[in-house]
């Protein structure tokens, strides 16, 4: 287990509104190994979005332990986490969020700005993977002047670009037709196949079921973990008895 | 030491990353830069202006007052700044100096190097058919000229023998040389007879050209004996009486110049002087004090302006803030740090202003020059007030932009990155 990629064990994230507390996450346990492509599913509210931000060290949690590529997150000063974020997570995220002014090489050199990689070698490692995406010829073009599937993969060439141990995406087709949706979701097929980890946070069956693995969610539970199939159709299955 | 290097690489790329970045925002959004640089460009051009005038005021003042010996006190009946009526008539009353005083000084004065009297009139100086009407004479010694009153440009100044025997020899300022001898050198008018206020004189010497002082023409003159200013000339005026020392001499000089006045002119030791020590110092003291209270006003005038700029700057750097709340959590989610946000805002609010800055130097410089073509004043521009200027600006920015960057960096990742 100790070589474990992600190991959450018991982890708890309560959030008190309006004087009452919301258990957001409670008691979620898992370990995610090297090379996984494993997809957190649930419905809104059940708790996936908060899991993401924790696996995403953007957050962190009420209790409960989180070890990342064999690092304790749990008590991480801010500086300590952004640095974290900056070396083992690339995030991929459902609205792209590229920064508009800037072009798609700008935006995925940005990662290595933050490690304070000298612009010669940030220029040749956002330039490999751009065209690792297949956007060598979209390098100079600003976010506006690219399709949504062409943004999405500036987004995780961004992600790659600072070679993470995990690729996070939240909800990474949500905001594309199905034909593109299908292109980026064979994308992260490929970079599965190349050894990537990546851990995809969605609410569609159909996404999960195309994962070797998935885990549900419920109102803050682990409710199921297994084969991507077979946990999507249970969701189903619940959708449609319940 | 790895580590120091690499944080080192870090800190100038995230400096180099926010100044790009607050470029390449300037440029997104023109007119709102311009907007919210407007109030800091209108302070520091105030500044600026006012500042490059009086630094002109200075540069031609002092080359104006350099025209009055830096060595010599002035005795006189009246000092040069009489404030008030009443010290003008009390200064008008006072006895008249006379021989006594300039005898009593050229013998017992030691600080004195030279001593000359200064009688004054005003007349016509004609030659032919030429005529200059209202010129000042001049009535004076030898020594005048070691008093700081100029330099002899051709021929010779009055001689001891002139004074002596009061001879009709007149030495001439540039302006009447001019006006009198049109179109020759200064040579030609020597040994020539010139008429002062009707009395015939011979050229001895021309004085060079010395310019202005406040508006007075100090060319406009000639220089006579005062033996034979009083004879011919008459005047039973007030004599002033330059008397020249060395600089370190000059404290002594002035005591010593006070006792013997005191005791030639009887004073009684409770009354106050009876005349006054005028000095070059005095008209730099009067100066320096107006232009002070105008660079107070100058700077009060500029630090309200910048002040009010830089509340306009907080003001669109929190809203630039809040619009960018999602880019933050972007950032943040990348890996940059609260302090790389804060950089990030803080030089993108001092670069602001500091364009800011540049463009009221510019304008400001711009108004000194317009000033300067349209009026007598004239305007300088040092490069230390254009440094002042721009500088400032970038600390306003910087003080104005600490809060919304506080703000920025302050945000939670989470809550930045689902703002809608």
């Amino acid at each position: 287990m100790d070589d474990a990629l992600i190991l959450v064990e018991d982890l708890c994230r309560h959030y008190v509104v309006g004087g009452e507390t919301v258990r957001a996450l409670d008691g979620v346990s898992f370990a995610i190994e090297r090379g996984e492509w494993v997809a957190i599913i649930g419905q809104s509210g059940s708790g996936k979005s908060t899991l993401m931000n924790l696996i995403g060290c953007l957050d962190t949690p009420t209790s409960g332990s989180y070890r990342l590529n064999g690092a304790d997150v749990q008590g991480l000063a801010d500086d300590a986490l952004a640095d974290l974020r900056n070396k083992e997570i690339g995030f991929v995220f459902q609205t792209f969020q590229l920064l508009p002014r800037a072009t798609a090489l700008a935006n995925v050199e940005l990662p290595l700005v933050y490690r304070g990689m000298s612009r010669r070698e940030r220029r040749a490692r956002a330039e490999a993977a751009l065209a690792a995406v297949g956007l060598t010829n979209r390098m100079h073009h600003r976010p506006n002047e690219l399709s949504g599937g062409q943004r999405q993969r500036v987004a995780i060439a961004r992600a790659l670009v600072g070679e993470p141990s995990l690729l996070l995406a939240d909800e990474p087709t949500g905001n594309l037709d199905t034909a593109t949706g299908e292109e980026i979701i064979r994308l992260f097929d490929d970079l599965h196949r190349r050894g990537h980890t990546i851990v995809l946070v969605t609410h569609e069956p159909r996404l999960a079921a195309r994962c070797p693995r998935a885990i549900r969610l419920t109102d803050g539970r682990v409710v199921g973990d297994g084969p991507g199939a077979e946990v999507a159709t249970l969701g189903a299955a619940r959708a449609v008895h319940g | 030491m790895r580590s120091f290097r690499r944080g080192l690489v870090r800190a100038s790329s995230e400096i180099v990353e926010g100044v790009r970045i607050a470029l390449s925002n300037l440029v997104g959004a023109r007119l709102r830069s311009f907007l919210t640089t407007l109030g800091i460009v209108i302070g520091v051009m105030t500044v600026i202006a006012i500042v490059a005038i009086i630094q002109g005021l200075n540069a031609s003042f002092e080359s104006q007052i350099s025209t009055l010996g830096a060595g010599t006190v002035y005795v006189s009946k009246f000092g040069w700044f009489v404030q008030g009526r009443d010290e003008w008539w009390e200064m008008r009353n006072r006895k008249d100096l006379g021989r006594r005083e300039l005898e009593a000084i050229q013998r017992e004065a030691v600080h004195a190097s030279a001593v000359a009297p200064m009688a004054m009139t005003r007349g016509p100086v004609t030659r032919a058919e030429k005529e200059v009407s209202t010129v000042q004479i001049i009535g004076t010694n030898a020594q005048y000229l070691d008093t700081g009153a100029g330099s002899i440009a051709a021929g010779r100044f009055l001689s001891e023998v002139d004074v002596d025997l009061s001879r009709n020899a007149v030495v001439l300022g540039a302006e009447i040389v001019d006006r009198l001898f049109p179109g020759s050198a200064p040579e030609a008018s020597l040994g020539k007879k010139v008429m002062v206020n009707g009395i015939p004189f011979t050229v001895v010497g021309t004085v060079g050209r010395r310019g202005q002082l406040l508006g007075m023409n100090m060319d406009a003159n000639v220089i006579v004996p005062y033996t034979t200013f009083r004879r011919d000339l008459g005047a039973k005026r007030s004599l002033n009486i330059a008397v020249a020392a060395a600089p370190e001499d000059l404290p002594a000089l002035e005591d010593e110049l006070v006792g013997i006045l005191r005791r030639v002119r009887q004073v009684p030791p409770d009354k106050k002087d009876d005349f006054a020590l005028n000095r070059q110092e005095q008209f730099l003291k009067v100066y320096r004090q107006l232009t002070g209270a105008l660079y107070g006003v100058a700077i009060g005038v500029g630090m309200i302006t910048l002040v009010v700029g830089g509340i306009g700057i907080m003001n669109i750097m929190l809203v630039s803030v809040t619009e960018r709340t999602r880019e933050i959590g972007v950032r943040r989610a990348l890996g940059a740090r609260r302090r790389t946000i804060l950089l990030q805002f803080l030089i993108e609010s001092s670069v602001v202003a500091a364009l800011g800055g540049a463009v009221g130097t510019a304008l400001g410089l711009g108004v000194a020059q317009l000033v300067a073509l349209l009026t007598p004043l004239a305007a300088a521009a040092t490069p230390s007030a254009v440094a002042l200027g721009i500088g400032f600006s970038a600390g306003v920015g910087l003080l104005f932009g600490s809060w919304p960057a506080w703000r920025a960096a302050r945000l939670d990742p989470v809550e930045a990155l689902r703002y809608e």
